[in-house]
């Protein structure tokens, strides 16, 4: 929980500064692109969109936890930065997030989700790289187990593995 | 009522197991997420388009082919395929075989397909890739198999989610109207039991409303009953009057052994009569609560003489000894309704004498300690007898009315069969009680207990002495207003009698006249009269602008014993009260009280010696007193007074064996008071030495050895006939006397 806290101060913080600050610029991918983020951002770092690869995201800090899903059998750890970290790396101001994946299945979710619930975009699942046919690379996973009123169809669904971009609207 | 209850919670435990177990199975059918298998499936068949379209391209297209792009798409195809093997799809599609076959072919190409895209492998050729071709195409038909088979396989499952759906609806609805039954039966039961509660009530208060009616007209019934006794108490007393009076009269005059039996037997009845009306009127009074008992001093020596006085006939005639013993710790005087306590010893006395043939009857007076709660002691009246005793079974039911203790058509003993109610109530009535014990064969024991409430020492109100003379000292002028000419005759011979002059009228109007007339020392007043009554007379009287007229001392004769109209009477200007029957004594009594204490019993005999005879002992004094006689002689007439002589010494030797019995039986109370009887009636004769004996034995019946109380009874006896010969001589008496009884 401590972690929570932490973030929710880190959050209120940046958004402080992302309000009386101007955007902080940030760096242009080196590596291949995993996540598109356009619409409504502060700090592209191509043309009007910030792509992220995978250090970059390496470089965020990790959220790690082990849930149930309605795709695997048993209980699966997940890791990787949590979603709001990596929209306020990308300066997103918005109310929805439109998810598409790499088969264009789309979902919508709302912004607020990313700041209510620990919601972390996966790269690792029990510690190894996702292929794309094991659903990787990227992955939004909401904390199931922790929380009873993510165990819905609403929350399954906006869970989007092979998360390809984001748009925030 | 309980059925119901039970019922209905049976019913609540069934509606609430069908409702967890419905909840249960929503739950699963929800976790499954059946829907969600249909979108895999689908999505599995577009990507499987999209991959035979690049595969067809990468065949097609100029080399080399573009393997990156491929295997991309080659691998979104193949996590969507992973994706049907998952837990979900295993429970969606659990009994389809075709859908298994088909997944079967997919799995194979599938591993074909991976040797061609290891990573081991460097680069593939085109006629490789155009090799598979065939067997991707042929997968087009498993794939759509797969997507249909899905389809209609959740849709079935939906279907029977929502039949399960409709049927818990109904179990529900069920459940809701049973539950509705129940609640609606208990409803009806309720509303009835407060329908029932409702006509119970209205019932009762109907009962109410008769029983109040019912009492009203019984108690309406009863004051008219007891209306109707005060009434009749007077018109029957009035004729006993007459009748009384004349035998008393009759008793007076000279009668033969068998007409004085005759009258005895006829005065007997009539007292018999007397003490049932009395006993009636009595009860009446009690059972209304309208008896009111009079407590006065009275010195309780002297009303137990009165008691032995009374009751030493009765138990003389039948042979029985009667003792009457108080014992030293009882005080002189007490606070009593004396009229009613001799009523109760009377009664309980008589009995004792009634129910006894040999032995003796004793009344021992005594104080009893103190109860824990109520008055601080209690005086006791214990009768006890020597004769047959009462058993077991008619003990309890004695105090109730007409219970004999013997049942004989016989009637031997006599009695009215109220007494003892009568008594009983009377003593609770003072705050005590009476109780009984006894044994068969050997007698009774009724204690008869009050209240002890000491008296006053200063107010002591004489009692009347039942033996006393009716000789009052000067001659009144006496009207007397009295509609019934019996009654008149009688008072009219009574008031001769006493020496007074007397005025008769028949109403309340003449009365008033003749008292505005004449000058009269005495009004004797009837209450019923016609025309004018006595109380209204009384009240005109009263108003007379003659004030020594109007303040004339009246008294009131009246058969009616209420003391309400005692009270009517003193409201009205009366002096006095007397309840008819009139005796001599009461008249006398009454006369007394008004005008104070005449030259009667009073005054001593004088010792002169006069002519006379010398008699036996200390005879200073004449047999016959010439100033009595000569006192006696302004009133009435010299036969008159012969023939009283005559009686009271036919009388004598009859008196002289009573005191001999009182001698002989140790009686000193008894001696006493039948002297004094003696010298009374001698001393207004002017038998003087009689009296003067009389007097001696009176004085000295307690003191005096035996042998000097029997030689007085001697000399008594000694002095009749020679006051006869006295008398004789006086020229009083014929020189024949009438026969000795």
């Amino acid at each position: 929980m401590t972690t929570t806290r932490r973030t929710l101060l880190q959050a209120g913080a940046s958004m402080l500064l992302a309000s009386a600050l101007p955007a902080r610029a940030l760096l242009p991918a080196t590596g291949p692109v995993l996540l598109t983020v356009s619409g409504k951002i502060l700090s592209p770092n191509d043309g009007a969109q910030a792509q992220f690869d995978m250090a970059m995201l390496e470089k965020l800090p990790q959220t790690s936890f082990s849930t149930r899903t309605p795709w695997y059998a048993q209980p699966r750890k997940f890791t990787g930065p949590l979603l709001r970290d990596v929209l306020r790396e990308a300066g997103a101001q918005g109310t929805m997030l439109r998810a598409r994946a790499l088969n264009d299945y789309r979902v919508d979710i709302p912004f607020d989700d990313a700041q209510r619930f620990d919601l972390i975009v996966a790269r690792l699942l029990d510690d190894q790289p996702m292929a794309v046919r094991d659903k990787g690379p990227l992955f939004t996973i909401y904390p199931f187990d922790a929380r009873e009123e993510l165990r819905n169809a609403v929350y399954y669904s906006r869970s989007a593995w092979q998360l390809r971009t984001i748009e925030v609207r | 009522m309980t059925l119901l209850a039970l019922a209905l919670g049976v019913v609540l435990a069934v509606a609430v197991w069908v409702q967890l177990n419905q909840v249960e199975r929503l739950t699963q059918t929800l976790q499954a997420g059946a829907e969600m298998v249909v979108l895999d499936v689908h999505q599995a068949e577009s990507e499987y388009l999209r991959l035979r379209e690049q595969w067809q391209h990468a065949v097609d297209a100029p080399p080399p082919p573009d393997r990156a792009a491929l295997q991309f798409r080659y691998e979104i195809w193949v996590s969507r395929i992973g994706l049907l093997r998952g837990e979900r799809r295993a429970k969606v599609m659990r009994s389809s075989p075709e859908f298994e076959a088909a997944l079967g072919r997919v799995d194979a190409f599938v591993v074909q397909a991976d040797r061609l895209f290891a990573p081991a492998t460097p680069t593939y050729r085109r006629e490789d890739l155009e090799a598979m071709l065939p067997a991707l195409r042929a997968l087009n038909g498993d794939l759509h198999e797969m997507s249909v088979s899905a389809a209609l396989h959740v849709s079935e499952q939906l279907t029977q989610r929502h039949l399960a759906l409709r049927r818990h609806n109904q179990v529900a609805l069920a459940l809701t109207a049973s539950l509705l039954a129940l609640v609606l039966a208990f409803a009806w039961v309720a509303w009835r039991q407060l329908r029932q509660l409702d006509e119970r009530r209205r019932s009762l208060e109907h009962l109410t409303g008769v029983l109040r009616v019912a009492r009203h007209d019984a108690e309406a019934a009863s004051h008219a009953k007891s209306t109707f006794l005060a009434n009749m108490s007077h018109e029957l007393r009035t004729p006993f009057q007459g009748l009384l009076g004349m035998l008393s009269l009759l008793r007076e005059t000279g009668m033969n052994p068998r007409q004085i039996d005759y009258l005895r037997t006829a005065t007997e009845s009539a007292d018999h009569l007397l003490a049932l009306l009395n006993d009636i009127l009595d009860m009446s009074q009690l059972e209304a609560g309208r008896l009111t008992l009079m407590p006065s001093t009275v010195d309780l020596r002297v009303l137990l003489r009165e008691v032995e006085a009374l009751m030493r006939p009765q138990a003389a005639a039948k042979n029985l000894a009667l003792h009457i013993d108080a014992e030293p710790g009882v005080p002189e005087r007490v606070l009593l309704d004396a009229t009613r306590v001799k009523q109760v010893l009377f009664n309980l006395i008589g009995n004792a004498i009634k129910f006894s043939d040999q032995g003796a009857v004793v009344l021992d007076v005594r104080l009893t300690a103190a109860a824990a709660e109520g008055p601080s002691a209690m005086l006791e009246f214990v009768v006890s007898d020597t004769g047959i005793g009462i058993d077991a079974e008619t003990l309890p039911l004695l105090f109730q009315r007409f219970v004999r203790a013997d049942a004989t058509p016989a009637r031997r003993h006599g009695g009215t069969g109220l007494g003892l109610e009568i008594s009983r109530n009377l003593a609770r009535l003072m705050g005590g009680d009476i109780t009984a014990s006894s044994q068969p064969g050997e007698g009774s024991r009724f204690c008869f207990s009050v209240p002890l409430h000491d008296a006053r020492v200063d107010l002591v109100v004489p009692l009347v002495d039942a033996t006393e003379d009716a000789q009052p000292a000067q001659p009144l002028r006496v009207l007397v207003a009295e509609d019934h000419p019996v009654n008149r005759q009688y008072l009219a011979a009574l008031l001769e009698n006493m020496g007074h002059r007397t005025r008769f009228v028949g109403n309340g109007d003449e009365a008033v006249t003749a008292a505005a007339e004449e000058r009269f020392d005495l009004v004797l007043m009837d209450l019923h009269m016609p025309v004018t009554d006595g109380l209204t007379a009384t009240r005109t009287i009263r108003a007379l602008p003659d004030r020594v007229a109007a303040t004339v001392p009246i008294v009131a004769l009246t058969a009616d014993a209420f003391p309400e109209t005692r009270d009517r009477c003193m409201v009205a200007g009366m002096n006095d009260f007397l309840t008819k029957p009139v005796s001599a004594q009461k008249l006398a009594v009454t006369i007394r009280r008004l005008f104070g204490a005449g030259a009667t019993s009073d005054i001593e005999p004088q010792a002169e010696a006069k002519g006379g005879d010398a008699a036996a002992g200390h005879m200073s004094l004449p047999l016959l007193d010439p100033v009595s006689v000569a006192t006696a002689l302004e009133t009435m007439s010299p036969e008159r007074l012969g023939a009283m002589i005559a009686a009271f010494l036919d009388q004598g030797p009859a008196m002289a064996q009573r005191l001999r019995v009182a001698v002989r039986d140790g009686q000193p109370l008894e001696l006493s008071v039948q002297a004094h009887a003696a010298r009374g009636v001698a001393l207004n004769l002017g038998l003087a030495a009689l009296a003067s004996t009389a007097q001696s034995l009176q004085d000295g019946a307690s003191h005096l050895p035996a042998h000097e109380v029997a030689r007085l009874v001697q000399r008594f006896e000694e002095q009749i006939p020679r006051s006869r010969e006295a008398a004789e001589l006086a020229g009083l008496l014929q020189p024949a006397p009438m026969p000795a009884k």
